[in-house]
């Protein structure tokens, strides 16, 4: 599980670097803004019977509140969803519209990657680990 | 139990993993009490903060708390040591912060040893300290995104990486006043926090003249990635790398060695 969680972190540098072409953060997040994830373009199989999908808790940051939805199936993860990630509407919006082929497509080839930690990472992308991980906690106890 | 938890503190996210069994949540309290104290007495943000004050002419050094002293005394050495590319005041306001992460995160880490922990790592918006090992340690990429640029097995190390990575983390020339170029990211690896964190930001500075800077370094590693990829690195670094993308084939590490064996780091 661990060793899938690290793999991400890097698809999480990813993401916030699609979204990160503004140089300095809101000041203060707006609830107001955070959305729900729209329905996605790609059609998505169906997770198998005995998969389990959890919300992981809300984290905050003066800057974003981000939220994930993980899918868990014979303890690896199968499927990522970002459902809130408050801040500014560009990058919500931004965020919406890349991350998730991105994420659905590193789940899948994570787990023979071995990273502990990666230095140089953003700061958004180290929230969003611990959000993913806070979700794949509570799909895994089920 | 092991302890992993992650805290706005100092305006980034730090995470601290501890994973030595007998090391619980009291512990990692602890840790993320004293970095609230830094924040709350370093921050250039709070007009309250010891530095603020002592910038504003309200507070003697004299008066102020000896961590506070302890580090602008430490900043002063930096600046000679880089030449005056590790300034305090490179932007004219007394600024320690270049600092003050990486000297609060080895503090947390004498304070988790003190906890009885052997095997942890403290990532501080991403910088990185870790005690025990192997740890498996990417260097992301500066500007492949999908990528990281190096993989590090590091035991009793800490990390740093200045680039343009950070939103929000503008390094400037403090010669020139300007924003340096030439390098697209230095990562500089070392014993201490401090020490590795505060040589990468006087190295990302310096430019294509970083490399060499950084090649006189004792006891320390770097990598530095010029503008157009050239990737220039230090024996002591090369010393530390895993191959790329034979992660899964590379060999297994060795067991972490006991608490309380000789420290493995050997610059």
């Amino acid at each position: 599980m661990r060793a899938v969680l690290a793999a991400l972190v890097v698809t999480a540098v990813i993401i916030v670097l699609l979204v990160s072409y503004d140089t300095r953060p809101p000041r203060r997040a707006n609830p107001e803004s955070a959305l729900r994830t729209p329905a996605p373009k790609v059609t998505r199989r169906p997770h198998p019977p005995g998969s389990r999908t959890a919300e992981g808790r809300m984290f905050n940051t003066p800057y974003s509140r981000i939220q994930v939805l993980a899918t868990v199936y014979r303890g690896r993860l199968i499927d990522v969803r970002t459902t809130q990630l408050g801040g500014n509407d560009t990058h919500t919006n931004a965020l919406n519209a890349r991350a998730e082929p991105i994420l659905r497509e590193e789940a899948l080839r994570a787990g023979n990657a071995e990273i502990d930690v990666v230095t140089g990472a953003t700061t958004t992308s180290l929230m969003w680990i611990e959000a993913l991980q806070s979700a794949m906690e509570r799909a895994s106890r089920g | 139990m092991a302890e992993r938890r992650v805290e706005h503190v100092m305006g980034m996210p730090v995470v601290v993993d501890v994973r030595d069994a007998g090391v619980g949540a009291d512990a990692v309290d602890r840790v993320f009490e004293w970095l609230r104290f830094v924040d709350a007495t370093f921050s250039t943000y709070r007009p309250d903060s010891e530095i603020r004050r002592l910038d504003r002419g309200e507070l003697a050094l004299r008066d102020a708390h000896p961590d506070v002293r302890e580090v602008l005394a430490r900043c002063e050495r930096l600046r000679v040591a880089t030449g005056g590319y590790f300034d305090a005041r490179a932007r004219g306001p007394l600024d320690p912060s270049g600092l003050v992460k990486g000297w609060s995160v080895d503090r947390a880490a004498a304070l988790l040893r003190a906890e009885g922990a052997c095997r942890f790592c403290v990532n501080a918006g991403g910088d990185v300290l870790v005690r025990g090992g192997p740890w498996r340690v990417g260097v992301q990429h500066p500007h492949e995104r999908g990528r990281i640029a190096a993989l590090l097995s590091l035991t009793d190390a800490a990390v740093a990486t200045s680039g343009t990575y950070e939103r929000g983390e503008h390094i400037i020339d403090p010669l020139t006043g300007r924003a340096p170029s030439g390098a697209l990211a230095v990562t500089v690896l070392g014993r201490d926090l401090a020490t590795a964190d505060a040589y990468a930001t006087a190295a990302f500075a310096m430019g294509e003249r970083g490399p060499a800077w950084t090649a006189r370094l004792r006891g320390c590693g770097a990598m530095t990635i010029l503008a157009g990829d050239r990737v220039v690195s230090t024996r002591r670094f090369r010393r530390h790398r895993l191959p790329l993308g034979g992660a899964a084939s590379a060999p297994t590490p060795p067991s972490p060695p006991a608490c309380g064996s000789p420290p493995s780091w050997r610059p």
